[in-house]
């Protein structure tokens, strides 16, 4: 069979798995989402009505129908591609979610690759230096940095980068004060993007090294590895070459499982830095009881982990060809 | 195959812009051609039609771009707004506008009477809840005899209409606009007309709000900044943050454990405020399930209020943003308000005494009963001060912890609680925000009613009939009896009379915080060397 016969078998393997998926998640968001305690018509009517009024209001949003009944519409216009609209923002919820996904996708291809670089850079750094001292260090600091919850470093982040220091800007992501384009807005935007960047990325880096540092020294004391000292290659050769390239393998599958959080979108650290992507906004939609935003943001988010563990499938493949798609 | 980190052109950016020379300057204001206004808002607004809700995240923006017949001044009287002057005729059943001649909407439009009746017929009698709650069946016509007079017909005589006419309660948006639209989705209600200090230019969710001075507003010389911008921060700690590090330079609340931090800041001001467009001159007030026991016992609701130390609760709960409540009319509506009815003093051993006279005696653990405090999540630390204070008269309170809108719907809807907590606002008149607390037609399944299921036709009849008169000195003493009744029976427990604090930075000055435009009169300060 070809390569490419391979590969086409293999998307179409994963897009069968996905459909299931992505209906399971929809049902049961749905479910859970409507059987939740409260009422969205408190929070978009206000307060104080009459009940004759809330009556009206739930009927006017078609909350007054039958759980059944409002869950298979919803169904068929999802097949048709329809998400609704919001109740909140009173506009389609397909365009707020794909307007937010440009934000999360920055965020959380930023912290990505900040937290990937550290982690896999300090394991490495270890490895070759061979400092006790550093080792200690490192697994010292991941525990913590893997344990401290986001909330919590993003405050003292801000505390001491933006309030103390006032090198950055504490949220949002660019300024509010004027209205910047070209150069000027890249750097703003990217100057707003370093603490939540920093603060997703610091338990990610905490994982990735820990990994790292066991992968890699495993690595080093493989028989093929003697093998390269015995041909004579430096030592910095046998791990560039040799060592780095084999315990990229769980890496790649660890950043995967994590790519897949991203467009999820950090909820808690988008909250706290105001950042307006799609964590955010299912934050905002689920306090508010915006059924159809709630249920629309998980039918995105399903749909992208399936995505993305699709993704790392093939990545690893590609850096290991002892590993084959099937 | 050679496989190493590949360069992220973003890191780049971050490390070029860690080193200060990048980033010393902009996050400080420097002074722009065009004077812009930051404002802190907690969450998204959505829809932008004040006349169809009363949402809190709402009208904060709408208020600076929409206006009300009357506006209302810092003591809460009605002053003109978009009626120049009125008459009250009938004793208080009829009331008839004048409108000013030179207003117009934002796409150039005139404001005429067409557009008062159209608001109110098709808008606030429809779908905004308290003006509904109030008015429908009370209002029975509204005559238009030219465009700039518009006439209201009540059903009865109603002193406090004019309260209710501000742009909190009763925005007047454009007939023209919203014709042939729904009003709750419509394309209005996305780019918003209307004839206030502001106007619309742009909205991006979850982001920022932007709205420009409207040059032909009709009060010369106002607003006094170029553009109003709302940025969305969610957390309030952020907030508090943007303001210090002066990203943002007004929030409308600021947290407890700030305010120290806040007063310190020689850049920020710290201002006590009533009001405003989240409901004005509010009470935070326990909610007793009177329909049940034990609180259907009175020995129980009087030993329960002498349990609280509410000086305690204001200084350590609220860090004495407000002050200990006496009754159900918050002192701040100083010509409603009396203290002299029943007090419930801190006191321990009455309580105990009220307890074994009710009935209900400690067991072999020194408990008498147990009762669980539904509330939202942000209320935990009052929850926990108030097991404390219970447990020295023996009642167990159990804590039982929900989100704000599931806690909404178990107190009010469902009524399946013992004892709950709502912030009620009395708003400009006890007839607005008081009356819905404790007359029994408002005992139903839906949020911020009569929530415990108070009934007392006595009570009913004194709220109609300080309702019906239109002189404040007849109608004050209607509202003395109630408040006296309702201290003897105490079908709530009142804690606190809110005075929330906000917060700006001194560069600007003007804040109208009584009155939900408080953005209308705001301008740079003059330079002070800041």
């Amino acid at each position: 069979m070809t390569a490419d016969a391979t590969m086409m078998r293999w998307v179409l393997g994963r897009l069968l798995v996905a459909m299931p998926v992505v209906l399971g998640v929809t049902t049961l968001t749905f479910a859970l989402i409507h059987l939740a305690p409260g009422d969205p018509i408190y929070l978009l009517a206000g307060d104080g009505g009459s009940p004759a009024y809330y009556e009206d209001m739930r009927a006017k949003y078609g909350l007054d129908r039958p759980l059944l009944e409002q869950f298979l519409r919803y169904i068929r216009a999802v097949a048709m591609g329809d998400l609704g609209y919001s109740f909140m923002f009173q506009s389609p919820v397909l365009r707020l979610l794909l307007d937010h996904a440009a934000a999360s996708l920055l965020l959380g291809f930023a912290a990505l690759a900040l937290g990937s670089t550290i982690g896999f850079g300090a394991a490495v750094l270890c490895v070759i230096t061979q400092s006790r001292v550093l080792d200690a260090v490192l697994r010292g600091s991941a525990t913590l940095a893997y344990a401290a919850p986001v909330f919590w470093t993003g405050q003292i982040f801000i505390l001491i980068a933006a309030v103390k220091l006032g090198w950055l800007p504490v949220g949002g992501i660019s300024t509010a004060r004027e209205t910047l384009d070209g150069a000027d807005w890249l750097l703003d935007v990217a100057r707003h993007l370093v603490l939540p960047a920093m603060t997703l990325a610091l338990p990610l880096a905490a994982v990735i090294a820990r990994v790292s540092r066991a992968s890699l020294i495993e690595g080093m004391g493989e028989a093929y590895v003697l093998a390269t000292y015995a041909r004579g290659l430096s030592r910095l050769r046998v791990i560039g070459r040799h060592v780095i390239p084999n315990a990229l393998v769980p890496v790649t599958a660890l950043i995967g499982q994590h790519a897949a959080d991203i467009v999820a979108g950090a909820a808690l650290t988008e909250a706290l830095f105001g950042w307006p992507g799609v964590g955010y906004l299912v934050l905002h939609a689920s306090l508010h009881r915006d059924y159809p935003l709630v249920t629309g943001a998980f039918i995105l988010i399903s749909t992208s982990v399936v995505l993305f563990n699709a993704l790392s499938d093939a990545a690893i493949a590609w850096l290991d060809p002892r590993i084959r798609l099937q | 195959m050679n496989p190493r980190p590949a360069p992220h052109l973003w890191i780049v950016a971050v490390v070029i812009c860690l080193s200060p020379a990048a980033c010393s300057d902009a996050s400080r204001p420097t002074t722009p051609a065009t004077t812009t206004l930051v404002v802190s808002q907690g969450g998204d607004p959505g829809a932008l039609n004040p006349a169809v809700t009363t949402s809190g995240n709402t009208h904060p923006v709408t208020d600076q771009m929409f206006n009300g017949l009357v506006g209302l001044d810092e003591q809460l009287n009605p002053i003109p707004e978009l009626a120049e002057r009125w008459e009250i005729e009938d004793n208080g059943a009829t009331y008839r506008f004048h409108l000013r001649r030179d207003v117009r909407w934002h796409d150039g439009e005139t404001f005429t009477s067409a557009d008062v009746k159209f608001t109110f017929e098709e808008a606030l009698l429809k779908y905004h809840s308290r003006t509904r709650a109030a008015l429908e069946g009370l209002l029975t016509r509204i005559d238009t005899p030219d465009p700039h007079t518009a006439v209201m017909h009540l059903a009865r005589p109603y002193g406090p209409l004019l309260q209710r006419l501000d742009v909190v309660e009763a925005s007047i948006i454009p007939k023209h606009q919203y014709a042939g639209h729904d009003l709750l989705s419509g394309e209005p209600t996305r780019r918003p007309i209307g004839t206030g200090p502001f106007r619309f230019v742009g909205y991006t969710p979850g982001d920022r709000l932007v709205l420009e001075r409207n040059p032909d507003y009709f009060r010369q010389g106002l607003p006094g900044v170029d553009r109003l911008v709302f940025r969305i921060l969610p957390n309030p700690v952020t907030a508090v943050a943007a303001l210090e590090n002066g990203e943002v330079d007004y929030i409308g609340s600021v947290p407890g454990p700030d305010v120290a931090r806040l007063r310190a800041s020689p850049a920020i001001a710290v201002v006590p405020s009533t009001g405003g467009s989240g409901g004005s001159v509010c009470q935070d007030v326990l909610i007793p399930n009177v329909t049940r026991p034990p609180f259907n016992n009175l020995h129980v609701r009087r030993a329960f209020a002498h349990a609280l130390d509410r000086r305690f609760i204001v200084e350590r709960v609220y860090f004495n943003q407000g002050q200990p409540a006496t009754g159900p009319i918050s002192h701040l509506l100083a010509w409603a308000y009396t203290p002299e009815v029943r007090q419930y003093p801190h006191d321990v051993r009455n309580a105990d005494r009220l307890l074994d006279a009710g009935g209900f005696r400690r067991n072999a653990n020194g408990e008498r009963f147990g009762v669980t405090f539904t509330h939202a999540s942000n209320h935990h630390r009052l929850g926990q001060v108030l097991r404390e204070q219970l447990k020295a008269v023996g009642i167990r309170l159990d804590l039982e912890v929900l989100d704000f809108n599931a806690q909404v719907e178990k107190v009010f809807v469902k009524k399946s609680f013992d004892l709950g907590l709502a912030s009620f606002c009395n708003g400009a008149d006890p007839e607005i925000g008081v009356r819905r607390v404790y007359v029994s037609s408002n005992i139903g399944p839906f949020p911020f009613s009569n929530g415990a299921g108070y009934r007392n036709p006595r009570i009913d009849a004194l709220f109609d009939e300080a309702a019906s008169v239109v002189d404040r000195a007849d109608r004050r003493e209607h509202y003395l009896a109630i408040q006296r009744l309702l201290a003897e029976e105490v079908p709530y427990f009142w804690l606190i009379d809110s005075e929330g604090l906000r917060a700006h930075r001194r560069a600007f000055t003007g804040f109208r915080l009584w009155t939900g435009a408080f953005a209308e009169t705001v301008r740079l300060a003059a330079p002070t060397g800041e």
